[in-house]
């Protein structure tokens, strides 16, 4: 049974910071990229190459494999939201960062290969640990590094504020000589950033892979859904309580009812709660 | 100049001209052959892509070596390759392209199962002869596809060698079957379950596990906890199969696996966390791709062997059956057309139908009317986990 | 709209009309005319899709799922049960309809994403299902389909049946479209407040509309299923919904025309590409991006906008000016 919320605890982990992720793109630009899952994704197997294949020492690997996730998403936002955004026509971002995140996930398919690929081993330690192996705690700390950096560099820094400050009202931001397409930017950067830590951590339990970026897509907005949209605690909360949950009803249900049972409840939550647990209610004067 | 004599000379040209054309013409036909076609549909990316990009390798390898040498029957070979990502939905749109508008003689494949179900009903409404190199037992059928030959093995074959191995040469009754949850994998392990049944023996447990589930120590707990002292894993899944031998390493627990070809393939072995995590793991293989108790392959792969090496880079670091399979598909065909004379597809069918103990590399092919799965028992074999080299295996010890 | 124009825009419908149902004679060969069908086909959802997403404003990514559902219904029905086929595409239709209804009761109630993602949620739901439920769905293994009976078991034969019930669901679309309630839909899509305040129920629009969706999707899914003559659940993956979403995207909102040449676009992208082999996805990806950033409005509005050019009409300066006849009644039936 520990084993079931261990496990859990590390999957919802990766889910957790996916949300982060999706959470810091959404703040500034109300965009949900298609892309956000294959930005960990890339931190797997970038890491993986720099250091499994290159035999780069793994601090060097960890910031190049980091550096890789950031562009992208930077990239992400040139190609893809920067221009669709001007032109304020509300789905067309589905569809360019669909066409980004399909573009990313062939590349790696043809580069990488089609097969999961092993990541290296970060700490020396024995395969024996069981429940305290590094596979499950890497993830786990890099989620809450992630979480709590995030919100110090909301509430302590300046370009924090700043983020806030476009996020809660883009147009009084911008009265205020805040230069909004320069913070989405950075933003989209730093989330890459936090999207390739998240990515680097959990390489030993997904394995370098190139279909992870789906997958991921797929539960880190259900995490985002599930906590509420613009909250970061929610982010966290919600990962994590989808990764206990897909656990708990593979354990008792078994494998082919394991995405049914999850999603089932977390419908349940959203029927009962539709903004999400920590979501604020939209409200707009008329 | 008289008139009389300005037409016979314009009689003249004309007819120069006339007979000129018309040699010139008959010296076409005679150089123009209309080219053999061959359709190849195959999944060269998407989800279990690297049996397909072998196989393509084999396949594209002897259309080059038969064009090499004047083609079959004096006809070049053209080969028309479509990838279709492992969707049903594309491979049912290429095989009609390649069907109607591409006008193929042949159609080989697709590799996935799940695709294969759904195009050879579409190729047999046309027709045309189809060689199937999906596993699934349902894709052939003598009344309902006549004109589907299979040369791969089919999936009733790898259970009952891994059964047999396990019941009988293993010894052990408890046994634990694990699936993926893809198509493949429920089908199978439903499938294995019922073989076994068959021969009276119950598994203690039946577990269906997510390809991407990044832990299976649950399931591992809950196999142990039934009493399994085999586990036999249905699933050409890498990761699955790899995270099981590592859970069953780091566990310590000394329980053989025995199942399907891909728990021994070269993919799964950077994923172990050590390397002896691989013994005491067998799985159903080829005669023709194992070296025998003495270390020796059989001479008609090592003659394929030492051909293709060079264009593949000088190394084969992946499964070699899959390249010769691929290779044989069109050996197969060039034999058909030289005893049919034609591509005229009846003629196909009834030289195909035919063919006895036609040597390949991968195996050697005999179909009748009633019977169009080539495979013979005796070549399936087990391998050991752990002994790849050069893409084949060592034979399992049999006691 | 001028008489002429009028003239013009029936002869063109006229024309399109005569060009499709005789286009099983002016196809090369069977591969294009399994296109035609195929786009037929798609054609019938998306239809109803686009009441959804274009006219309502629902990013629904999940009705893969409704597909699934009137596939697999036409194959159990029509094939174990051995109804006859064209009954059971009608069973379909209303199967659809109804998990039209039960999916949107609750869902629309959400905002914008978490309704997509509720759709999203049904389509996984009901792949994971049709792989679970072997007895009922042949499992992983899948099911055969049958074929209509006569005169519908030829390839021109079914192309003829998917292009009626395709006119008919587009006749159907265009009516909604056209008259109140379309006006309603692209009022509630574009300012759900505005909307209120004028008195339009907006929950039961979206969930009228919805319903209808379902139950061309149900339609959809039971001719498909015919024409594959072989259903997995392979075949019903999410790239297949995030697929009609965007033929709608990019053949623009709020028209019909524009959705079909869209369906049409995308349909054909993957046969051009063919040749690439393992490329091929790639330039998918890229062909879309492109798409996405030269004509973001849809290639209706481009066509729209090609169309007037044509048309020569002069701008003409409409002046804002009482009828003096009418105001007077009017002030004389409030003095009375």
């Amino acid at each position: 049974m520990l084993t079931v919320i261990v496990y859990g605890l590390a999957i919802g982990s990766v889910y957790a910071a996916t949300a982060l992720v999706y959470n810091v793109m959404y703040s500034t630009s109300k965009v949900l990229s298609v892309s956000t899952g294959h930005v960990p994704m890339l931190g797997g197997i970038f890491g993986a190459f720099f250091i499994g294949q290159l035999n780069l020492p793994i601090v060097v690997g960890l910031v190049l494999a980091v550096a890789v996730a950031a562009l992208f998403n930077y990239l992400t936002d040139v190609v893809a939201v920067r221009r669709v955004l001007a032109r304020s026509d509300e789905h067309l971002w589905l569809l360019s960062t669909l066409a980004v995140a399909t573009m990313i996930s062939q590349t790696m398919a043809l580069w990488w290969g089609t097969e999961p690929k092993p990541f290296p081993r970060l700490f020396p330690q024995d395969f024996s640990q069981g429940i305290a192996d590094q596979k499950y705690w890497l993830p786990v700390a890099a989620a809450v590094i992630c979480a709590v950096g995030l919100e110090l560099f909301y509430r302590r820094t300046m370009y924090g504020k700043l983020f806030v400050a476009t996020s809660e009202d883009a147009f009084a931001a911008r009265a205020r000589g805040i230069n909004t397409d320069r913070v989405r930017s950075f933003s989209y950067v730093l989330a890459g950033a936090l999207g390739g830590i998240a990515g680097f951590a959990a390489g030993q339990l997904t394995f370098a892979y190139f279909a992870l970026g789906f997958s991921l897509t797929l539960n880190g907005f259900i995490a985002i859904a599930v906590g509420g949209l613009g909250s970061n605690l929610g982010a966290v909360i919600g990962g994590l309580a989808l990764g206990m949950m897909s656990s708990f009803a593979t354990y008792f249900f078994g494998g082919e009812y394991q995405q049914t049972v999850a999603i089932g409840i977390l419908m349940l939550v959203l029927i009962l709660k539709p903004e999400g647990l920590f979501g604020s209610k939209q409200v707009r004067p008329v | 100049m008289s008139a009389v004599s300005l037409y016979a000379r314009g009689v003249l040209h004309l007819s120069a001209l006339l007979l000129a054309v018309l040699s010139m013409s008959v010296g076409a036909l005679a150089q123009t052959k209309e080219p053999i076609r061959i359709g190849w549909l195959s999944s060269l990316t998407g989800p279990l892509s690297s049996a397909a990009i072998a196989e393509n390798k084999g396949v594209q390898f002897a259309v080059e070596e038969i064009n090499k040498s004047g083609g079959i029957l004096g006809r070049p070979v053209e080969l028309l390759t479509r990838d279709t990502a492992g969707e049903p939905t594309k491979a049912v749109n290429f095989a009609n392209q390649l069907l109607h508008s591409e006008k193929v003689h042949f159609i080989i494949g697709p590799v996935n199962s799940g695709e294969t179900l759904a195009t050879v009903g579409v190729v047999a409404k046309t027709g045309t002869p189809n060689l199937i190199i999906g596993a699934l037992e349902s894709l052939t059928d003598p009344v309902k596809y006549p004109r589907a030959f299979r040369p791969i093995v089919t999936n009733g074959q790898w259970i009952k060698a891994a059964n047999d191995y396990a019941v009988d040469t293993l010894k052990k009754q408890k046994i634990a079957i694990v699936g993926d949850t893809s198509g493949y994998g429920t089908a199978s392990a439903k499938q294995a379950a019922e073989m076994l049944a068959k021969r009276g023996i119950k598994p203690v447990i039946s577990l269906i596990i997510d390809a991407n589930k990044a832990d299976l120590n649950d399931e591992f707990s809950k196999m142990k906890a039934a009493g399994a002292d085999v586990i036999m894993p249905w699933t050409a899944a890498t990761s699955l199969l790899a995270r099981m031998l590592n859970t069953r390493g780091d566990m310590q627990w000394d329980v053989p696996i025995v199942g399907h070809p891909a728990l021994i393939a070269l993919p799964v072995k950077p994923l172990l966390n050590k390397p002896e995590y691989w013994n005491n793991a067998f799985a159903a293989g080829y005669r023709s791709s194992t070296y025998d108790e003495s270390g020796k392959l059989p001479a008609r792969t090592v003659e394929l062997m030492e051909k293709i090496k060079p264009s593949l880079g000088g190394s084969i670091d992946f499964t070699f059956w899959w390249v010769q399979l691929g290779y044989d598909c069109v050996k197969i065909i060039e034999h058909a057309v030289k005893t049919a004379g034609s591509t005229d597809p009846a003629a196909i069918t009834k030289a195909l139908n035919e063919t006895k103990d036609l040597q390949g590399s991968y195996t050697s092919y005999s179909w009748t009317p009633q019977a169009r799965d080539a495979f013979p028992n005796a070549d399936v074999v087990m391998n050991v986990g752990g002994t790849f080299k050069e893409g084949s295996f060592q034979i399992a010890p049999s006691k | 709209m001028t008489e002429r124009s009028r003239v013009t825009r029936i002869a063109m419908l006229l024309i399109g009309a005569v060009l499709l149902v005789v286009l099983p004679f002016l196809v090369r060969d069977q591969y294009q005319l399994h296109l035609a069908q195929l786009i037929g086909v798609y054609w019938i959802l998306i239809a109803g899709l686009n009441l959804v997403v274009g006219y309502s404003g629902q990013l629904s990514v999940g009705h893969v799922g409704l597909l699934a559902v009137g596939a697999y219904a036409f194959a159990i029905i029509a094939g174990k049960y051995d109804i006859p086929p064209l009954l059971a595409l009608a069973a379909c239709g209303m199967i659809g309809g109804l998990c039209g209804f039960l999916l949107g009761l609750p869902s629309l109630r959400l905002p914008g994403f978490y309704f997509a993602m509720a759709t999203l949620a049904f389509a996984v739901i009901v792949t994971e299902q049709s792989v679970a439920q072997t007895e009922l769905t042949g499992g992983g293994v899948g099911l055969p389909v049958p074929g209509f009976n006569a005169p519908f078991d030829t390839p021109a034969g079914l192309y003829w049946l998917i292009l009626a019930v395709a006119a008919l669901i587009t006749w159907l679309s265009w009516n909604v479209a056209r008259l109140m309630w379309g006006r309603a839909l692209i009022g509630v899509r574009d300012s759900e407040v505005a909307a209120r305040s004028v008195g339009i129920s907006i929950y039961r629009a979206k969930l009228i509309v919805f319903i209808f969706s379902g139950v061309t999707a149900g339609l959809a899914g039971g001719l498909f299923s015919s024409l594959q003559s072989y259903i997995t659940p392979d075949t019903f993956v999410f790239e297949l919904g995030l697929f009609f979403f965007t033929c709608i995207i990019i053949g623009g909102r709020g028209s019909i025309i524009g959705p079909f040449i869209g369906t049409i676009i995308l349909t054909a992208i993957p046969e051009v590409v063919a040749p690439l082999a393992r490329l091929g996805n790639f330039f998918y990806g890229f062909l879309l991006l492109v798409v996405v950033l030269l004509t973001p409005e849809g290639f209706g509005r481009l066509i729209q906008q090609v169309l007037a050019r044509f048309s020569g009409k002069v701008n003409e300066s409409k002046v804002v000016a009482p009828d003096p006849d009418l105001l007077r009644k009017a002030l004389q039936g409030a003095r009375n």
